[in-house]
């Protein structure tokens, strides 16, 4: 068991087109290893959400794809140019929601500040910059230090919006809203994929809003992936069966399949379980095991089951 | 049409868009020839990826269910038959879905049936014709 048991999620999504990738990026910050061997891979048109406790690397990732932050190893790949040598270049084309929700010129009002944002990005949609204010009830006279988290974060996804790029980067994008101001959101990035051929990377800790959107998964843990796969994938694949099990039980000796987590009672278990699930069925039957149901995780349930197992191992 | 989708249920995103529109076909709130929301309007409204629902109206036209004229949109397919097709489909899929929540509490298929009839009026004879979960 234990054999299988280190092996990892499927990483590598195979041919692309990538909008994004990273291979075997590394960043330090003094001792501290922020990314440790990076193999990201974001597909052209993809809805990709980061998932990860905090300090797994997930805004240092963000920020170095915007060329940010400068790498110490490997090599990226941000809609084809290096962020590293074409910063502004790649950054122009890029909508980008900080985790930080201070702006830089706090003392502009946020008229001025939007204008400013207008400048940078050349495919300013000035009509659909208005509809997002309208939407979002921003008052372009506000100075932008009196604003409210919230208010700044709605000011900072209309900026992204707004140029309507071919990459978003989204860190923490809901982060400070309110429940109605979250579900406009919502349906305001619904809207935006429908209109604009758009790639999306969203770094999150609160997967469950936004997992509609969502299409790929990366799990993020001490800079390192764990996993990055399509969402249906990991719905398909890793799944939580219950089953009533004999006293004594001591499960089967080979399963087909990876168990991620096991939990349970004596004569009852809860087992999260990657493989395929005819063969893992079949497998938990065959030890005497009577598999009563199988259900899909949610993205939060996955990270949280995949997240455990290794600080389960690293300790 | 209104499609109402659940995030807890264990079934994906674009198959729960696909039973709802073959849930309307058999209540008659969906007929053939009318028009379904564009995918860019549902997926506002469901707050989900157009590209889900995309996915679902896909399925169905290859189901023959719907029918994509360009430029105009997505319509029910003219020759839909909802009680030949539809109307069992559905039944087959709600009968899973009572099963697996019938074996999850450990009853049998003898058990959920008894308890069917007895729930659905005590009449013994009548046997489930498929349509029982009708709403209230």
């Amino acid at each position: 068991m234990t054999d299988i048991a280190r092996a990892a999620l499927p990483i590598d999504l195979g041919g692309g087109p990538f909008a994004v990738t990273t291979r075997g990026l590394a960043k330090r910050f003094g001792a501290v290893r922020a990314l440790d061997g990076l193999d990201l891979q974001v597909p052209e048109g993809a809805v990709y959400v980061l998932v990860g406790p905090n300090g797994a690397g997930k805004s240092t990732l963000i920020r170095t794809l915007m060329g940010l932050v400068r790498y110490q190893a490997g090599a990226v790949s941000v809609l084809g140019r290096d962020p590293a040598d074409r910063g502004a270049k790649v950054r122009a084309d890029i909508g980008y929601v900080p985790e930080d929700y201070r702006f830089g010129y706090a003392w502009m009002t946020v008229g001025r500040w939007l204008e400013h944002q207008a400048v940078y990005h050349p495919s300013w949609d000035a009509e659909y910059a208005r509809q997002l204010g309208k939407r979002y009830e921003i008052e372009p006279g506000r100075k932008c230090h009196t604003l409210s988290k919230g208010q700044s974060r709605r000011v900072q996804l209309l900026a992204a919006l707004a140029h309507r790029p071919p990459l978003l980067l989204l860190d923490e994008p809901t982060d400070g809203l309110d429940h109605v101001v979250r579900d406009e959101t919502l349906s305001i990035l619904s809207e935006h994929l429908a209109d604009s051929p758009t790639t999306v990377v969203i770094s999150t800790h609160r997967v469950y809003e936004v997992e509609p959107l969502v299409d790929h998964v990366g799990v993020l843990s001490e800079g390192r992936l764990l996993g990055q796969l399509p969402r249906d994938e990991l719905r398909g694949s890793l799944l939580r069966y219950w089953a009533d099990v004999p006293e004594g039980w001591s499960g089967p000796g080979e399963l087909g399949g990876r168990v991620v987590k096991r939990s349970g009672a004596a004569r009852a278990i809860e087992w999260t379980v990657w493989g395929d699930r005819d063969v893992v069925t079949r497998g938990l039957s065959e030890a005497g095991a009577a598999v009563r149901e199988v259900a899909p995780l949610s993205v939060d349930e996955a990270a949280v089951a995949l997240l455990s197992e290794t600080s389960r191992e690293a300790s | 049409m209104k499609i109402r989708l659940s995030h807890a249920d264990g079934r994906p995103l674009y198959v729960q868009i696909m039973d709802e529109v073959r849930s309307g076909l058999v209540r008659g709130t969906l007929r053939p020839e009318d028009p379904l929301p564009s995918v860019r309007e549902l997926s506002s409204s469901l707050r989900v990826n157009p590209r889900t629902v995309s996915q679902a109206y896909a399925a169905l036209e290859r189901d023959g269910v719907v029918l994509v004229r360009h430029g105009k949109g997505t319509f029910v397919a003219p020759g839909v038959r909802p009680d030949e097709r539809e109307r069992p489909r559905l039944a087959r899929e709600v009968a899973r879905r009572a099963l697996a929540d019938a074996s999850r509490n450990g009853l049998a298929l003898a058990d959920l049936m008894t308890a069917l009839r007895e729930v659905e009026g005590g009449d013994p004879h009548r046997d489930g014709d498929g349509s029982k979960e009708g709403g209230q």
